[in-house]
């Protein structure tokens, strides 16, 4: 049992990181990306290849991550954060889109559809960490500095500076600030962290392929933002433990037929996600008000 | 008070009297019962439903079997989930499993508890180089090769092959088998040629295969795609013979007129056969499905089925069903009766199955021959 409860709580700190890094740049910045897989699978290959051909230290890996994924997000921001809206929307849609393809046909790096196998455990000064319990641990440690980060962030100018820009981007830009300049290193660092999720997540599956990184894993992670709450820090984490462990809890309900469970956890899933937004549209942790 | 005294002394005698009841044995089962996938959920179960049936019916084990089965949305991430519970809540020794992304997902989570994984529907080459605690119970893709192509050289006289190989290890190893079994008897492989995943135009590749004057054309791919290059290859002229593996078994490849007389291998299971194991598979599954067992049925009745075996043979010995004791008792046993006949695995914990070449005409399929794989 602390296995599988670790397990889940990897699992949980992995998109919580996700979460947090896509609240920072939709909750604060008003710029709603659904690549956000993308940069949390770059990470992921890159954790992985390295770890595969070279070091898997963590000390190798997830900068290598976080730089990847941060210098990625930098093509997509540079042309596209020009854009306001609904544009940007499209534009990372279609990164996904491109990226999807990518991951799939860049096979010496990826491994193709076939993925990347037998990543080797994680190495912390030479001791490798596999089990879930240790590893638990250390998604425990990144989730913290994930959220000293963001933290420090949105109180500092920087932070300020992100809600003038979702608030009114003209307005802020009349009063000085560098609009792109601002938005686009929020979204670097905002990528970077989920690379560094998905090299933790590379190493602790020791296996990854594009199924992890497509449409449907972005969209999860706008889920866990808008479930949990929007532009709140605990919001996201929120998101990420009801997402994640509601289906694990309901697999635990033994009146219900086993292999119905998964069309019944998909009822529950929908049903409370409507309810959710009708009568708490903030989130659970947002302010309750329409 | 004496009374209570009275009645408690009589029950604790009862309770010594009394055999322990047999411990319940749990196998995990790893499908799809939701998402895009949900549909292949209850068809990769319906034989393993079966055979729990058959085993406890039979007394086979101490206890009595039952299968958690658990949804992975045919997809890496909740697979783990689910392994994990069978492996740390449950303590599953035993878990069948469907999907190459699922298995690969799950294989170092079972390789590191000790706990038998065992694949029925995936035919992915690579399924075979997971370890030693996962086995697979459906002849994988590439073995088919060595079935199909030497029938189409010595049998058809045809000599000169074309492939067209979807990008993907499947692909890869279908061209790696063909290179290897067309220089060992004799044939040439003229041109070949790799598709993206998600192509569905090959009119550019038809003229290739023209061109190179092969008299059979492989193909390697699968789903609408396989379809879509048969009608495509037709349409532009190429009149080779074409040759496919077991993806090829479904109604949308069978049905199309360009594809009549087009070959492709099967996993050759003889359900007319009439050794006790299959007739009693093949009725059952009639009465409790009212419908024919399909390949999928056979496979995770057979994997069922297998555990139930290792497992008597370890409980008839005094040991405990542990997946470290089921994977050295099948190395010991070597051969299994299962349905299609008495099977062996290969090295590499991969079930050998005798594989029939069938041929395409009037939208049914009609078998060739069967080829012992080894």
């Amino acid at each position: 049992m602390e296995n599988y409860l670790a397990n889940l709580g990897v699992l949980i700190c992995v998109y919580s990181i996700l979460a947090i890094t896509l609240n920072f740049i939709m909750g604060y910045a008003g710029i709603f990306s659904l690549a956000h897989a993308v940069f949390f699978g770059v990470g992921a290959y890159t954790g992985g290849f390295l770890a595969l051909n070279y070091s898997s230290s963590i000390l190798v890996i997830l900068p290598a991550a976080m730089i990847t994924s941060a210098a990625l997000s930098l093509l997509l921001a540079i042309p596209t954060l020009r854009v306001r809206g609904e544009y940007f929307v499209a534009a990372s849609l279609g990164l996904q889109i491109l990226a999807v393809t990518l991951f799939t046909e860049w096979k010496w790096f990826t491994g193709g559809i076939g993925g990347l196998v037998g990543i080797p455990p994680i190495s912390i000064f030479g001791t490798e960490i596999f089990r879930p319990t240790s590893f638990f641990l250390v998604t425990l440690v990144a989730l913290a500095v994930t959220i000293a980060i963001f933290g420090l962030l949105v109180r500092s100018n920087f932070g300020r500076s992100l809600r003038a820009i979702r608030d009114s981007e003209s307005a802020a830009a009349a009063f000085g600030k560098n609009v792109p300049l601002i938005k686009t290193v929020s979204l670097a660092i905002s990528a970077a962290l989920a690379g560094m999720a998905g090299a933790l997540y590379a190493s602790y599956l020791s296996f990854i392929n594009v199924e992890s990184f497509m449409l449907d894993t972005s969209v999860l992670i706008m889920a866990m933002v808008i479930i949990g709450g929007t532009g709140t820090q605990i919001g996201p984490i929120v998101g990420a433990v009801v997402l994640l462990s509601l289906p694990s809890a309901i697999s635990y309900l033994n009146f219900l037929p086993q292999s119905e469970i998964g069309a019944i956890q998909q009822i529950i899933y929908g049903a409370g996600m409507t309810l959710l937004m009708l009568f708490r549209p903030g989130g659970i942790v947002g302010s309750g008000g329409k | 008070m004496n009374y209570f005294r009275n009645f408690s002394a009589a029950a604790a005698v009862v309770a010594l009297a009394t055999p322990a009841a047999a411990e319940d044995i749990t196998i995990g089962g790893l499908f799809p019962f939701s998402g895009t996938n949900a549909v292949y959920g209850d068809v990769l179960s319906s034989g393993a439903k079966l055979a729990v049936k058959h085993i406890n019916a039979d007394k086979m084990l101490s206890g009595t079997l039952s299968i958690a089965y658990e949804d992975t949305q045919a997809l890496p991430q909740p697979a783990v989930v689910a392994m994990q519970k069978l492996v740390s809540v449950l303590e599953v020794p035993f878990t069948l499993t469907s999907f190459t992304g699922v298995s690969k997902a799950i294989a170092p989570i079972g390789a590191r508890n000790e706990v038998v994984m065992i694949n029925g529907g995936g035919v992915g080459p690579d399924l075979a180089e997971l370890g030693e605690y996962f086995w697979n119970v459906i002849p994988l893709a590439n073995l088919e090769v060595r079935a199909s192509v030497p029938y189409v050289v010595e049998a058809l006289g045809k000599t000169k092959f074309a492939l067209i190989y979807v990008d993907d290890p499947l692909g890869g190893s279908i061209r790696n088998e063909l290179e290897g079994v067309l220089e060992e008897i004799g044939g040439d492989l003229v041109s070949e040629m790799s598709i993206a995943p998600t192509a569905q135009q090959f009119s550019g590749l038809a003229a290739k295969v023209r061109s190179s004057g092969a008299d059979a054309v492989y193909i390697a791919s699968y789903g609408a795609q396989q379809v879509q290059i048969a009608k495509q290859l037709r349409d532009n002229g190429v009149d080779a013979q074409m040759i496919s593996y077991s993806a090829y078994g479904v109604p949308d490849a069978m049905n199309l007129p360009e594809n009549e007389g087009a070959i492709f291998t099967a996993q050759a299971v003889t359900l007319e056969a009439s050794d006790p194991v299959t007739k009693r598979f093949v009725e059952d599954y009639k009465a409790e499905f009212g419908k024919d067992p399909a390949p999928y049925n056979v496979n995770y009745y057979n994997a069922t089925m297998l555990f139930a075996i290792l497992a008597q043979a370890l409980e008839a010995e005094g040991k405990e069903i542990t997946g470290a004791n089921l994977l050295a008792k099948r190395k010991e046993m070597g051969s299994f009766d299962l349905v299609g006949g008495n099977v062996s695995f290969l090295d590499n914990g991969t079930l050998l199955f005798p594989i029939d070449v069938k041929q395409i005409e009037g939208g049914a399929a009609r078998t060739l021959t069967t080829v012992d794989i080894k």
